[in-house]
C-alpha cells in the first residue's frame, strides 16, 4: 500500500490548490509506531515484576482508602437514587457486588456504576497531581470484573492489584500530556476525561487483551468520556466517577468481542479530534512497554504519591480548613470554650482564584463541599472540618451563618490554580483590633506530606465502620495488606459484602 | 428573568400536541419511517450483532425473540440506525432521529398505559426540536465538524428532552434531564469512519433515556447548565445560549429546515460526489457512445476541506462511507452507488483499486465545509485528452430536493424487507403514515 500511495504522491504534491490535510492524510504513521499502539502494547504486556514495593505500598493504600470511602459513600441519598435506578431500570442479574448492600447484586457495569458513586458521592476519595480521582475511576470496576469471573479462576491478588496500577498510570500518562491538565480543570471534569481510560485499561489488563484489543478498548472508552465542570457541586458530579468506572469497563468488554474503533484516537492528527478533543494544548507521547524497555518500567505512583482526604469535600478546602484550624486553637487558648461570631470582624481568605469552589452561601451538602467559605468558617467554628460537618443541622447553624456573613476572599497573585502550588491563608480579625493569622502550604494528606498508615486506617475504620461489623473492617484491612500474596483476590471481594 | 436552562425546562414540559403543525407531522412521520427502515436493515451488521451480544428487555428491531431492558433497547437500535450511516442528516449537522426513537420507542413499552401515537409524535418532535435549538449557540456547529461528533454532542440532549416529555417530567425535572445528559455528552470524531462510530448514536439514546430517568427519581444537575460557559459550552468553541419562547410564539425548527434523507448508505458528503460521478460519466459515454473504464487516465474530485472523508484507500466498510474517492469511484464503475457497494468484496476489487489510484483530490476555496453550501466536481480525464465534468450542487434527498414520498416509501420496504415478511412491512407504512 504504501508504494502505491508514493506513486500517486508525485503527481499530487505537484497539483495547485491541495489542501495541506489531504497530504497529511497520504503521511500517517505505520499503524505500529502511533502513541495509540505503544498504550495497547504496554497495557497488554505489563507484568506483575514491573511492579515495585514503592508502587506495590502506595497503591495498597489507594485501595484501602477507596473501599473505605466507597462503604460509607453507600449511605448517601444519591447512591440510594442510583441503586434504585439500576434495580428498576434492568433485568436483575446478579453477578457483582454493591458496597454496604449485602445481598444485593448487579450486573459488571451497573455495579461499577453504583460503586463509583458511592466511591465520589462525599467528594472524600484520593486526588492525584495532575489534577484527578483516579481510584474510583478504576477500583469499581476491577472489583465487578473480578466478581464476573469463575470462582475456580479468580485473579490471584497481584493479579488484581497490577490492573488496578495499570489503571492509574495510564490515566497519569494521559494526563501529561497537556499543560492545561497540571492546574484546576475549568472545561471538563478529569475523572471523566482520563476516568473511563483508566478503567478501560485496568479492565483490559484484567481481561488479558491482546495489544490490538488494548487500544480499541481506550478508544471506545474516548467516546464516552468527558463532562463539563458545570455539573460539580451538584448532586449529579458523583456519576461523573461511577459513570467512568461503568464505561471503562463497557469499553473493555466491547474490545473483546471484538469492536473496533479508531487506531489514533490518542494520536494527534491535524482536522480530526480525538482523546485531544478535551484539551486545548496536546502533545502525546509513547508508551514504552516493559518488553522492550531494559529498565523496566517506572510507575509514575512511585515518582508522584497520591492525596488523602481527611474530611469528605473538594481537595482545596483541605488547605483552608487546616489555616483555620491553627486560627481556631490561638482563639480557644485566649478564651477556652467555643469560639463565637460575636468575637470576630471580619474574615479574610487568600485562595487560589477557582470560581466552583467560590461560594459564599451554600445551599446543599453538594456546594458545601466546594466551598472555601464554607470550609474556612466551619473549621474557624469547630477546630476541624469531619463528616459530620455536611449534615443538615451541621450546614444550617446560626453561629456558622453569622461568620459566613463576614467573609471575604483575596486571589494573590502569588497563588495559582494548582495542587501542587496553592496555599490557602485564613486572617481573622477580632472585634477589638486584633489580627489572627493563619496559613497552610501543604495540608496533612497532601502528597507532600502523607497521611502516616495509621491516619489512613483511622479513616478506613471510621467508614467502613459505618456499614460493616468490625471483625468485617479489620479482615479488609489485613486483605488489602496482604493482596500482592494472596493467590486469590475472592479473600479480599468476599470481606465487601 | 428566566435562565435558558430554565427556559428550555419550561417550554418542553409546555409544548402539547396541539402545537404540532402539518407540516411538522408531515416531515416528522417521514423522518420516522425512513429511520426505522434504517434501524431494520441495520440489524443485520456486524457492529449490532457485538453490541447486542454486550447488551443481553423492550423490544429489538428486527429481533421478535429478543427483549432487552430499554436503556440496551435503546443501545442497540440506535446502533443499528447508524450502523450504515443511512440515517437522515440535519443542518447544522448532526443525525437527529436515531439518537432520539430508538430512546422513545423504548421507553414507551415499558410504561404502564401506552402513549398516542399522537404522544409519540410530541415527544419526537421535542427531541429533534432542542437538538435543533442547542446546534444554533453555535456558528462553529454549521459546519462539517472537526473536534466533537455532533449526534454525541445534541443527540443525547434530544433523547433526553424527548424521554422526559413522554414520562410527563415537570419544568424542573426536564431541565436536571438536560443537565444530566450533558455530562454523557460528546465523543470526539476520531471514531468516525470506524466500528465505533455506530455507538455515539446509540449511547446518545440509551444515555439521554436514562438522563430522564434518573431525573424522574430525583438526581439534580446543575440548574443552569446550558446557561454557563462551562457546561454545553465545554463542546463548542464559540456559544452563545439563548432562551426557549414558551408555548406562546412557537415555531419548530423542523418547518423552516427540513432534513436529508438518504439515498446511499454513506457519508451526506458521498452523495454529492456520486451525483457528480454520475453525471460525468453519462457526459464521456455519450461523448464516445460508450463508457470504457481502461480509458480513463485521471479522475479529479473538487471537493470541500474535510479530513476524516478524505479516504484514498478505504480498508473497511467504515472508511468506505467515509471516502469521496470510494464513492466517485464505485460509481464510476457500476454506475451507481447501492447497500451493496460497501459489501467487502466489493471493496477489494481490483478494478476498484485501479481506478482509486488515479484519483486525486483538490479543495477550492469557494467550496465550504458546510452541508448548506458545499458542492462536489467530479472531472474525468481519458486517454486520448477527452475529458468531461459535471458538478452536483444539491443531490436528490437533500432538504433543498427532498425525495418524494414515493421514493421515501420505497426506499423504506427495501430496507425493511430484509428483515421483516411484507405484511410487517406493509403494516409499518400504514401505521407510521
Amino acid at each position: 500500500m504504501l508504494s502505491v500511495l508514493q506513486k500517486t504522491t508525485r503527481p499530487v504534491q505537484a497539483a495547485r490548490g491541495l489542501h495541506k490535510s489531504a497530504l497529511d492524510v497520504l503521511k500517517q504513521p505505520a499503524p505500529e509506531d502511533t502513541v495509540t499502539a505503544s498504550f495497547g502494547k504496554f497495557i497488554s504486556e505489563i507484568k506483575p515484576q514491573y511492579l515495585s514495593p514503592v508502587a506495590l505500598y502506595r497503591s495498597k493504600r489507594m485501595v484501602l482508602d477507596s473501599v473505605g470511602v466507597g462503604l460509607i459513600g453507600s449511605t448517601t441519598d444519591v447512591f440510594e437514587l442510583a441503586l434504585q435506578h439500576c434495580q428498576h431500570m434492568h433485568a436483575p442479574d446478579p453477578i457483582s457486588s454493591v458496597y454496604g448492600r449485602r445481598g444485593i447484586r448487579l450486573s459488571p457495569t451497573l455495579a461499577a456504576f453504583v460503586n463509583g458513586v458511592a466511591t465520589h458521592s462525599m467528594d472524600f476519595d484520593d486526588t492525584w497531581h495532575p489534577a484527578t480521582h483516579p481510584s474510583g475511576a478504576v477500583l469499581p470496576a476491577v472489583l465487578a470484573l473480578s466478581d464476573m469471573m469463575p470462582a475456580n479462576s479468580k485473579p490471584s491478588g497481584l493479579d488484581f492489584l497490577l490492573a488496578f496500577n495499570v489503571g492509574i498510570e495510564i490515566q497519569g500518562r494521559l494526563m501529561r500530556f497537556s499543560n492545561e491538565a497540571h492546574n484546576i480543570p475549568k472545561r471538563f471534569h478529569p475523572p471523566t476525561v482520563v476516568g473511563p481510560m483508566g478503567s478501560a485499561a485496568a479492565c483490559a489488563r484484567l481481561l488479558s487483551l491482546d495489544p490490538s484489543q488494548c487500544s480499541h478498548a481506550l478508544a471506545i472508552a474516548a467516546s464516552l468520556a468527558g463532562a463539563p465542570m458545570a455539573n460539580a457541586a451538584t448532586q449529579c458530579k458523583p456519576l461523573h466517577i461511577g459513570n467512568a468506572s461503568r464505561l471503562g469497563l463497557e469499553a473493555a468488554l466491547l474490545a473483546s468481542r471484538g469492536l473496533e474503533a479508531s487506531p489514533l484516537v490518542l494520536d494527534a492528527v491535524a482536522g480530526v479530534a480525538g482523546f485531544n478533543a478535551f484539551y486545548e494544548d496536546y502533545v502525546p507521547q509513547p508508551l514504552k512497554s516493559p518488553s522492550d524497555n531494559d529498565n523496566g518500567h517506572v510507575f509514575l505512583l512511585e515518582e508522584q504519591d497520591m492525596g488523602f482526604k481527611r474530611f469528605p469535600a473538594h481537595l482545596g478546602m483541605h488547605w483552608v480548613a487546616d489555616a483555620a484550624a491553627s486560627v481556631h486553637k490561638v482563639l480557644v487558648g485566649v478564651d477556652p470554650g467555643k469560639v463565637s461570631p460575636d468575637q470576630v470582624q471580619d474574615i479574610l481568605l487568600r485562595v487560589p482564584l477557582s470560581k466552583y469552589i467560590n461560594r459564599p452561601f451554600p445551599e446543599s451538602e453538594h456546594e458545601a463541599r466546594h466551598s472555601f467559605q464554607f470550609n474556612a468558617c466551619s473549621a474557624l467554628l469547630d477546630g476541624e472540618v469531619a463528616v459530620q460537618s455536611f449534615s443538615p443541622a451541621a450546614m444550617s447553624r446560626p453561629e456558622l451563618h453569622a461568620l459566613l456573613s463576614r467573609v471575604r476572599l483575596e486571589h494573590p497573585q502569588d497563588n495559582p490554580a494548582n495542587f501542587n502550588r496553592m496555599y490557602g491563608e485564613v486572617q481573622v480579625t477580632l472585634v477589638g483590633g486584633d489580627i489572627l493569622k493563619g496559613r497552610c502550604d501543604t495540608f496533612y494528606g497532601h502528597w507532600r506530606n502523607p497521611l502516616t498508615n495509621e491516619s489512613l486506617r483511622k479513616k478506613f475504620r471510621n467508614n467502613a465502620g459505618v456499614v460493616l461489623p468490625s471483625e468485617k473492617v479489620e479482615r479488609l484491612i489485613e486483605a488489602v495488606e496482604e493482596l500482592d500474596r494472596l493467590d486469590d483476590c475472592g479473600a479480599l471481594l468476599s470481606q465487601l459484602e | 428573568s428566566q435562565g435558558i436552562t430554565e427556559s428550555f425546562g419550561a417550554a418542553i414540559h409546555a409544548l402539547n400536541a396541539t402545537h404540532l403543525t402539518d407540516g411538522v407531522i408531515h416531515r416528522s412521520k417521514r423522518m420516522m419511517l425512513d429511520t426505522l427502515g434504517v434501524g431494520l436493515l441495520g440489524s443485520r451488521t456486524a457492529v449490532f450483532n457485538k453490541a447486542l451480544m454486550y447488551s443481553q428487555r423492550s423490544s429489538v428491531w428486527g429481533r421478535s425473540e429478543i427483549t432487552l431492558p430499554p436503556h440496551y433497547a435503546a443501545f442497540v437500535n440506535g446502533i443499528a440506525v447508524h450502523s450504515m450511516d443511512f440515517d437522515d442528516t440535519w443542518h447544522p449537522a448532526t443525525h437527529p432521529s436515531g439518537a432520539v426513537l430508538p430512546a422513545l420507542l423504548a421507553l414507551a413499552e415499558t410504561l404502564a398505559s401506552r402513549p398516542s401515537g399522537l404522544d409519540l409524535l410530541l415527544a419526537f418532535n421535542v427531541g429533534l426540536e432542542v437538538q435543533g435549538r442547542l446546534m444554533r449557540f453555535s456558528r462553529e456547529a454549521y459546519n462539517i465538524p472537526e473536534r466533537f461528533h455532533p449526534p454525541s454532542v445534541v443527540g443525547v440532549m434530544g433523547s433526553a428532552a424527548a424521554s422526559a416529555k413522554l414520562l410527563g417530567l415537570s419544568p424542573a425535572q426536564c431541565s436536571h434531564a438536560l443537565a444530566i445528559a450533558v455530562s454523557s455528552a460528546g465523543a470526539p470524531l476520531a471514531n468516525a469512519a470506524t466500528q465505533t462510530k455506530p455507538l455515539h448514536i446509540g449511547n446518545a439514546a440509551r444515555r439521554g433515556l436514562e438522563a430522564a430517568q434518573l431525573a424522574q427519581i430525583g438526581l439534580e444537575g446543575n440548574p443552569a447548565i446550558l446557561d454557563v460557559a462551562n457546561g454545553l459550552g465545554v463542546y463548542y468553541g464559540d456559544y452563545n445560549p439563548s432562551p426557549m419562547a414558551d408555548s406562546g410564539a412557537f415555531r419548530w425548527i423542523l418547518e423552516d429546515q427540513n432534513v436529508a434523507v438518504k439515498r446511499i448508505p454513506a457519508h451526506l458528503a458521498m452523495h454529492w460526489v456520486v451525483d457528480a460521478a454520475l453525471a460525468a460519466r453519462a457526459k464521456l459515454r455519450d461523448t464516445v457512445g460508450t463508457f470504457d473504464l481502461s480509458q480513463i487516465r485521471q479522475v479529479t474530485l473538487r471537493v470541500p476541506p474535510s479530513k476524516y472523508i478524505n479516504c484514498p484507500l478505504p480498508a473497511s466498510e467504515h472508511q468506505a462511507r467515509h471516502s469521496f474517492q470510494f464513492n466517485a469511484c464505485s460509481a464510476l464503475l457500476d454506475g451507481q452507488v447501492t447497500v451493496a457497494s460497501f459489501d467487502r468484496a466489493q471493496i477489494n476489487r481490483p478494478a476498484l483499486r485501479e481506478l482509486l489510484s488515479k484519483v486525486e483530490v483538490e479543495t477550492p476555496e469557494d467550496n465550504p465545509p458546510s452541508f448548506d453550501k458545499m458542492y462536489c466536481e467530479v472531472e474525468i480525464g481519458s486517454a486520448e485528452g477527452r475529458s468531461a465534468a459535471a458538478r452536483c450542487d444539491t443531490f436528490y434527498g437533500h432538504w433543498r430536493k427532498p425525495l418524494s414520498q414515493r421514493d421515501l416509501v420505497e426506499k423504506f420496504s427495501v430496507n425493511a424487507s430484509s428483515v421483516l415478511c411484507p405484511e410487517g412491512v406493509e403494516g409499518l407504512i400504514d401505521v407510521v403514515g
